[in-house]
């Protein structure tokens, strides 16, 4: 594949001419990304007709912003009042909510935009580079290098526990366990179903996550008059636009984090079956154990906002690489772009770059410019959006629990669902009074299936030799890797132990 | 120190609260083996890896707790979970008005359903009070949830007499 960088200036040019299309485009994506089961997916799906119709290029360019922003807009409800939009946003609420509730929300949210768009512009221009190299990734990538790969992510848990590491296990395994419901993937036999037909697919990830988190959230705000602590409510009457730049230039001086954490998403969007909550998570554990104050995550820090932020926009970027070079969708919204491009006529695969460049770079330049406008429109609202935050509780309780429990109801269309998602309300709400935490329970709800599988398939194809596990290069490197992860934070501890005993010690010197 | 303040500081000897998450995960996991046990491998090696697991981890804190009990560190009370609060902030009749609109929303439908609750829930939580305003904000907050997911959205939410009439209307 040969690089048309000629393309590229009047292409972008070309394709800022639609910001009627993007413009629009960005903002429905924020609400949909927003409430929790309405996804790009669906409401691609939804829009398909209008789609369809429309010419190649503006379906193509409403598809990408709207894909984009949607991404983005779930982190905006997951900062505010601790409801992540979807299972990729999982880990944006960690240091996000507590952020909010000192009052620095707008901080937090200017944060998080700037993340997501830097992070989401950055991993495009290198998509649009290196693009033949990456679609290589997924063929290295197999069971054995993804179960290891979901074991960084499940090691989260382990970050999670290190607060009370008893009950913190507890809920992680819990989660797994619970992971687990449903049919096993070779012979498809039933398993810890309770007796629900429901099940048998796996608990679905809508109203474990709006149980967790929403349901929870508003049976136990309802104890303060709003969801701000003492302090975040005297501070909020004097936050003004300070706040949104304070936000951008926190964001902004670690622009290397963003980039680490948007490439991390960019590898892991390009393997097909992996996804945004995965990124995220991994994200978010590789940003903690290298940073010098892993303590003050979980306690409204900004590296461990913008980490899962910049990842999850990683990922829109490299599940479009697959789709464009292999024909391969990366994801669910990819797959719905590979039905509208074929029903057009558009032949996916290297060939696209040769026969319709404009097209295939298209694509990418579609979504640097979506990144361009999204920053300057959401930006200016982000104080406007933290409002909501000095609601009373009185109101603000009953709007969540309403609404979140119909967008459990949406994804599948079974009342079920909503009864899960309020029993997934009672886990969380126990959890949350008893000090075990719900964000372990997810990590397992979402990751623990799909390691489930991957280790099936890797056992399956070596005739159940679980050395297997160690048989590839890539696979011990990524294992190392892992290891490293638990040992550099026990390192970085011992020095600052050292250095505290020394410093100590010198003044009696 | 008030009321208000005393039952949101719970006892901090009981344990009993603490102990309902390792108790339901001993359950469901032994539960869950119960349904692999005449399973293939396949469904079965996770689940036991990650159960077994469970169980001594959920184990080892029973066990813990109940000596704590014992040595008479600590009681068996629920001060923790339930307390006086539930039914004064009205969370107790908050979590009656959810497992009623959840099983009246396939009759009732989306949009008076959930006027319904919210309704209800914010009647509730205010103590009876700005009854007009929340009357007005729950039929807003219906009919731009109407709006945005039956008509933009085209979701397939549950339709009721006011979804009816509207499609008749419209």
């Amino acid at each position: 594949m040969e690089f048309q960088f000629q393309l590229f200036g009047p292409l972008l040019i070309h394709t800022l001419s639609y910001w009627w299309v993007i413009i629009p485009s960005i903002f429905l994506g924020l609400i949909v990304g927003a409430i929790p089961g309405f996804s790009a997916a669906n409401t691609i799906i939804i829009l398909l007709p209008f789609t369809l119709v429309m010419d190649i290029e503006v379906g193509l360019i409403f598809m990408v912003a709207l894909y984009c922003s949607s991404r983005m807009g779930a982190g905006i409800p997951a900062i505010l009042v601790n409801i992540p939009g979807t299972a990729g946003a999982a880990a944006t609420p960690l240091d996000g909510y507590p952020m909010t509730q000192a009052g620095r929300g707008q901080q937090a949210l200017a944060m998080s935009f700037v993340a997501s768009s830097f992070g989401g512009l950055m991993t495009t221009i290198i998509a649009l580079l290196a693009m033949p190299l990456l679609a290589q990734v997924g063929y290295y990538m197999h069971s054995v290098e993804m179960i290891v790969v979901m074991l960084f992510g499940i090691s989260l848990i382990a970050s999670i526990a290190a607060r009370d590491t008893h009950k913190g296990l507890i809920a992680g395994f819990l989660g797994l366990m619970i992971g687990s419901i449903g049919t096993d993937v070779v012979y498809a036999t039933p398993r810890g179903t309770l007796g629900f037909l429901e099940l048998y697919d796996g608990v679905p990830l809508i109203p474990a996550l709006v149980g967790l988190f929403a349901v929870s959230e508003a049976f136990l705000v309802i104890e303060q008059k709003s969801i701000l602590s003492k302090k975040g409510l005297d501070a909020a009457p004097s936050v003004g636009w300070s706040a949104t730049l304070e936000g951008c230039t926190i964001a902004l001086s670690r622009w290397w984090h963003i980039t680490w954490n948007s490439i991390i998403g960019l590898i892991i969007g390009v393997i097909p079956g992996a996804g945004a909550s995965i990124a995220s998570f991994v994200a978010y554990q590789q940003s903690r154990t290298y940073s010098k104050t892993p303590e003050l995550y979980g306690t409204g820090h900004p590296e461990g906002l913008i980490a899962p932020e910049a990842a999850n926009n990683g990922v829109t970027s490299g599940t479009l690489i697959p789709l464009l070079i292999l024909g391969i969708p990366g994801g669910a919204t990819a797959a719905v772009m590979l039905v509208v491009m074929q029903y057009q006529g558009v032949t996916l695969g290297p060939t696209l770059f040769q026969l319709n460049p404009e097209l295939g770079y298209g694509v990418f330049m579609a979504m640097a410019v979506t990144y361009f406008f999204m920053i300057l429109t959401i930006l200016p609202l982000a104080r406007f959006m933290t409002r909501v935050t000095m609601v009373s509780t009185v109101y603000l309780a009953p709007c969540i629990i309403a609404f979140t429990l119909i967008g459990s109801f949406v994804p599948r269309v079974y009342m079920f669902d909503m009864w899960l998602g309020l029993a997934f309300g009672i886990i969380g709400y126990i959890a949350r009074k008893t000090g075990y935490h719900v964000a372990a329970i997810l990590i397992g709800v979402i990751l623990g299936p799909l390691l489930e599988t991957y280790f099936l398939r890797a056992l399956k194809m070596s005739d159940g030799d679980i050395m297997v596990l160690f048989s590839s290069n890539l696979g011990n490197v990524l294992w190392l890797a892992l290891f490293a992860t638990f040992l550099v934070p026990a390192g970085i501890q011992f020095k600052k132990n050292r250095r505290l005993d020394e410093s100590r010690e010198a003044p009696n010197g | 120190m008030t009321e208000k303040q005393n039952s949101n500081t719970p006892d901090k000897r009981s344990i009993g609260g603490d102990m309902v998450i390792p108790v339901v995960a001993l359950g469901f996991t032994l539960y869950y083996f119960s349904t692999i046990i005449d399973s293939p491998w396949t469904a079965q090696v996770s689940a036991f890896f990650i159960g077994t697991i469970l169980i001594v981890l959920a184990a080892v804190f029973i066990f813990k707790s109940v000596a704590k009990v014992r040595l008479g560190e600590a009681g068996f009370g629920f001060s923790k979970l339930f307390s006086k609060a539930d039914i004064t902030s009205g969370r107790l009749s908050l979590f009656i008005v959810t497992v009623l609109y959840i099983l009246l929303i396939e009759w009732g439908g989306f949009t008076l359903t959930t006027f319904g609750f919210l309704f209800s829930g914010m009647l509730v939580l205010s103590k009876g009070r700005d009854k007009g305003f929340i009357a007005l904000l729950s039929a807003g907050l219906s009919l731009v949830g109407y709006g945005l997911f039956i008509i933009v959205f085209e979701t397939r939410l549950p339709h009721g007499p006011f979804e009816w009439l509207m499609a008749l209307v419209l």
